[in-house]
């Protein structure tokens, strides 16, 4: 989950009305915020990707207010549509980044922290609903350096301009192959010979979406308006983007003035809320309360939605940049959150439920008991290991092998298709203990076939100087009888690479064979610096004792 | 005062109280006990404050092969001087004499006893007799050790001197330095009455070595307490396969296929794997037209496909729902799941999961809380508390919070919440679905006051044969 760094005394100022710290730390978490770290006047809180506005301070004042009765309902946002603010749209963007979409923002105040939390929220929007600026990006503009109407259209790559931060022209090559945001972002713009550019009345570039602005707009703690334009490949996204910066923006203070928007299927975004109409019932039905319907319009409001009681059922306005709300269910949680989670009382449903274990869990647990009760230790191995284990210690034929793509760690990279080589691991790690040592696992093994098989196996192996096959087998066989009633036989194989020549046998059931039993070799034991004599088995169960 | 002995400690007791303080391979020669046995019975009589133990390092010597030598025939000087008692000799015929002796040895050592002269002559040097040769202390010495073993110190060697000569002479003497343990009653010991104590009774509190015990994982240990436990709450279970296609680990359940959590960086993929069978064709055209409608992009039938390794127990459970579509229900599942993360202290590549789901047409969100509650209540966690939280396929959704009495403070534990419409109604599922559940090693770790997840999997035996079973 993402984090968001807030400063508590800014936070207390945003939210008004005398609240306290202590306050506001004891009622974050009900609004879903976790608390990660707390500092003196510094808290770090972990809140929901599906939330993106709370990535600031102002997004998450605004929930605070709802939730503490301070301030309630849907934000009002008012957006003047006088003035000339307008970008035009070039048809020649549809093949490569179509959408554009923007406001200004005029008479706030970005002073440090603020230019923090609004980093913070770029970045947020960035990599979860952009989908690493794929899907959509943002910039943000100094307003007072640009001329309006500006043009979204595109450039050929060695266009040249000076990118933010930054005092020298550079090409648009130069700043994919040099800069990091080039490196990092420009694949979305694929092999196009032409790439998207916002250019001004003057013909200044001011941005070229989606990897970085010019610097010519670099936006100060002196900035007082500023422009947001957001591009994208998905016109809903953009504004679904755009939405959450005018939500916060607003939380912040700015006022808003319309920018036009117009061409090649776009339009200028209306930020249209919506309205849905619904019966308490179901609602309470769910969440198991019997709330009338005017305290559930109130816990709506609660959740900065608005909400009225109309013909005895619940209106409730959703604003736009709520578009983690889909339907019922959404609208039932904001219900919940408003009420209070701490209000919502466990209950104790009647039940005529019987439980059961599974007969695999049955079987397998009775195994472990036997198992236990001939002396030997359980360990616990992945199932997911190493080549090095699995097959160059153990020498056995790797050609089946099945790999998972990209492990960020080397012990991980195969599916085990044995359980003994892990055993043999455990015997290895353990050498400095006392012997004799005596292990067994059951557990999954995987094989290739269409497209995977799984079957349950279990291992043993006892390792001291005095042990031998037969102790071995003796194992094998009473497991099986007094477990199972099963009879099995040993037939000498002629070689096995993980078993000494002579000492090795396959284990038959029903003139099956399903497993192996014998001496380990001596190269292998080197191999895993094991110094004792070992004896083993692993038998497969699934086809045995159940299916 | 009685105490009770065991019978190797009333033999040295006896020995000690008759005698002198000895050491303990006095006491094993007079007792015939083992050396095992006796260094067994003192540590016993030690602890029990009877006996206290002196150790001392003790310097010994003994005669070497030249020493012996001379014990029987004489110091080579001694030899030499009774050749020449009869009248002066040549080198020559004193040296095929004293049959390979060191011959300048014998002579320095004569020559400094001022026993003779040596002449040269026309004929070579000749020895003569100068005096009569007196006996010397280093012979003394010889004699007095013999073939024993004496200690030095002031019931030992005197003759400094002497030792010192014959010591800087080659295998004349043997020194050695000889740990020893000499054992003393105390006060309480020496008053023991070893007539009373009764002859049947053993030392009933005597340390006796450890045994270990063969025993189930204490992680498995947890995990069936924790299967138990859902069985007792009118939970069945249900298994499923640890590879799943993508379609029932992430497109059933709503998870755009371009979301982050989908990517290599986060999930195990089976390297060019995929499945063949995915799912009914009215499922994968209902999942397809969910994604289409709520996501808004190209739903990719082959991307489905893919087969991963599963990264939650969910896709089990979904996949039973949506085949079965019960109306009433109780079922878990529990087992493996797989997230491609860089192993540390809290994050394993590979770790266990539960997740419990209650299906009814009456059941509710305060049902989930208190099924949980009673959930927590039975694993030993009273006190339990609830927040919001977000998970990508249920609406609401809430998290547990429990409070850890040992770290004195709240820890996060399960999930919950209600399978969102998108989910359910796509698969037919027309019933709420509740779950609940999450990863398994957490509750482990605390039990077992572990603080690094890995241990589970180190297979360390030193921890598997001591960490307390019951938690």
């Amino acid at each position: 989950m993402p984090v968001v760094e807030l400063n508590l005394g800014r936070l207390q100022k945003l939210v008004g009305k005398n609240t306290n710290k202590k306050q506001i730390l004891d009622i974050l978490p009900f609004l879903g915020l976790d608390i990660e770290s707390l500092g003196r006047n510094v808290v770090r809180v972990e809140y929901s990707p599906n939330r993106p506005d709370y990535s600031t301070d102002f997004g998450i004042a605004l929930g605070l207010q709802g939730i503490l009765g301070i301030s309630k309902g849907m934000p009002r946002l008012k957006i003047r549509t006088k003035g000339n603010y307008e970008i035009k749209v070039d048809s020649s963007t549809s093949k490569i980044r179509p959408f554009v979409t923007g406001i200004v923002a005029r008479n706030g105040s970005l002073d440090d922290e603020a230019v923090k939390q609004i980093i913070n929220m770029q970045e947020d929007l960035h990599f979860g609903l952009g989908r690493k600026r794929k899907k959509s990006s943002i910039g943000i503009h100094d307003l007072d350096n640009i001329s309006f109407p500006l043009k979204y259209t595109t450039t050929s790559r060695d266009h040249r301009f000076v990118p933010l931060n930054s005092t020298k022209e550079s090409s648009i090559s130069e700043i994919l192959r040099d800069s990091e945001v080039g490196r990092d972002y420009g694949s979305i713009l694929g092999q196009s010979s032409k790439v998207p550019i916002i250019t001004d009345a003057k013909g200044q570039t001011i941005s070229f979406p989606p990897i970085i602005n010019a610097a010519l707009t670099t936006v100060t703690t002196k900035t007082k308006n500023i422009l947001v334009e957001v591009t994208g490949i998905d016109k809903q996204s953009a504004e679904d983007m755009l939405s959450v910066v005018v939500a916060i923006l607003q939380g912040g203070g700015f006022q808003f003035s319309q920018l036009k928007v117009s061409g090649s299927r776009n339009s200028t975004p209306n930020f249209a809320t919506r309205t849905v109409t619904f019966d308490a019932g179901p609602v309470n039905k769910i969440l198991g309360l019997n709330i009338s319907n005017s305290v559930l319009a109130s816990c709506l409001k609660k959740s900065r939605l608005d909400a009225v009681v109309k013909n005895k059922k619940i209106q409730c306005t959703i604003p736009r940049y709520r578009f983690d709300i889909f339907g019922g269910m959404d609208i039932v949680e904001e219900v919940a959150l408003g009420y209070g989670i701490d209000n919502l009382k466990p209950a104790w449903p009647a039940s005529v439920h019987i439980g059961e274990k599974n007969p695999t869990s049955e079987k397998l647990d009775s195994t472990s008991r036997l198992m236990t009760g001939f002396g030997f230790m359980e360990t616990l191995n992945s199932t997911l290991t190493s080549e090095q284990t699995l097959y160059e210690m153990t020498n056995r034929d790797s050609s089946q092998i099945i790999s998972v793509t990209s492990s960020k760690s080397q012990e991980h990279t195969i599916l085990r298709d044995s359980i003994l080589p892990g055993l043999l691991e455990n015997l290895s790690k353990n050498i400095h203990e006392t012997y004799p040592q005596k292990f067994f696992e059951s557990g999954i093994v995987f094989s290739k076939g269409s497209p995977i098989k799984e079957t349950a196996n279990l291992a043993c192996v006892t390792a001291s100087e005095e042990t031998n096959f037969s102790e071995m087998k003796a194992i094998l066989q009473s497991l099986l009888r007094i477990g199972f009633s099963i009879k099995c036989e040993t037939k000498a194989l002629p070689s096995h690479a993980l078993f000494s020549q002579g000492r090795v046998a396959e284990i038959i059931i029903n003139r099956k064979t399903v497993g192996y039993i014998g001496e380990l070799d001596s190269k292998v034991l080197e191999n895993f610096r094991i110094r004792t004599k070992v004896v083993g088995f692993e038998i497969k169960l699934s086809g045995l004792i159940f299916d | 005062m009685s105490h009770v002995l065991h019978d190797i400690e009333k033999q040295i007791v006896k020995v000690l109280q008759s005698g002198p303080n000895l050491i303990e391979e006095q006491i094993s020669d007079i007792t015939n006990l083992s050396m095992d046995q006796v260094r067994r019975g003192v540590e016993w009589l030690r602890q029990k404050k009877l006996a206290e133990v002196h150790e001392s390092i003790n310097i010994s010597y003994s005669l070497g092969k030249n020493g012996l030598d001379s014990l029987k025939n004489g110091l080579p000087e001694r030899r030499l001087v009774t050749l020449v008692q009869d009248g002066p000799k040549t080198f020559d015929e004193i040296r095929s004499s004293l049959h390979g002796l060191d011959f300048n040895a014998a002579i320095a050592h004569a020559k400094k006893n001022d026993w003779i002269n040596i002449e040269k002559t026309d004929t070579g040097s000749k020895i003569s007799i100068k005096e009569d040769p007196t006996r010397t202390r280093e012979e003394d010495l010889i004699e007095s050790i013999g073939e024993k073993t004496v200690p030095a110190g002031p019931t030992g060697i005197l003759a400094q001197s002497a030792l010192q000569s014959l010591l800087d002479r080659p295998d004349f003497i043997i020194e050695r330095e000889v740990k020893t343990k000499k054992v003393y009653l105390t006060a309480t010991g020496k008053k023991i009455n070893l007539k009373k104590s009764d002859s049947n009774a053993i030392d009933v509190e005597a340390d006796v070595p450890h045994v270990h015990a063969a025993r189930i994982h204490p992680l498995n240990d947890t995990i069936n307490e924790i299967r138990d436990t859902f069985v007792h709450l009118g939970f069945t279970e249900i298994t499923g396969n640890l590879s799943q296609s993508s379609f029932w680990n992430f497109d059933a359940l709503f998870t755009p296929q371009d979301h982050p959590a989908r990517e290599l960086q986060d999930t195990f993929y089976l390297k060019n794997l995929n499945a063949k069978q995915l799912a009914t064709p009215t499922q994968i055209k209902n999942v397809s037209n969910a994604h289409k409608k709520g996501w808004r992009y190209y739903w990719d039938v082959q991307e489905a496909k893919k087969m991963v390794l599963r990264t939650h127990t969910t896709c089990v459970t979904i996949k039973h729902l949506a085949d079965k579509k019960p109306d009433e229900a109780r079922i878990f599942s529990l087992g493996r799941v797989f997230r491609n993360e860089k192993l540390s202290f809290k994050h394993l590549a590979e770790f266990n999961q539960v997740e419990g789901v209650v299906v009814g047409k009456h059941i509710t969100l305060r049902d989930l809380m208190g099924i949980q509650k009673e959930f927590y209540r039975k694993i030993g966690l009273t006190k339990v508390k609830f927040w919001p939280t977000f998970f990508p396929y249920t609406e609401p959704s809430l998290q547990s919070m429990v409070y850890n009495e040992k770290l004195g403070k709240w820890i996060e534990l399960f999930g919950m919440g209600i399978f969102r419409p998108e989910v359910t109604k796509p698969l037919g599922i027309t019933k709420p679905v509740l779950a609940w559940g999450g990863g398994i090693e957490r509750i482990a770790m605390l039990k077992f006051g572990l603080d690094d997840v890995r241990e589970f999997y180190n297979n360390n035996l030193s921890w598997l044969r001591t960490a307390t079973k019951c938690q």
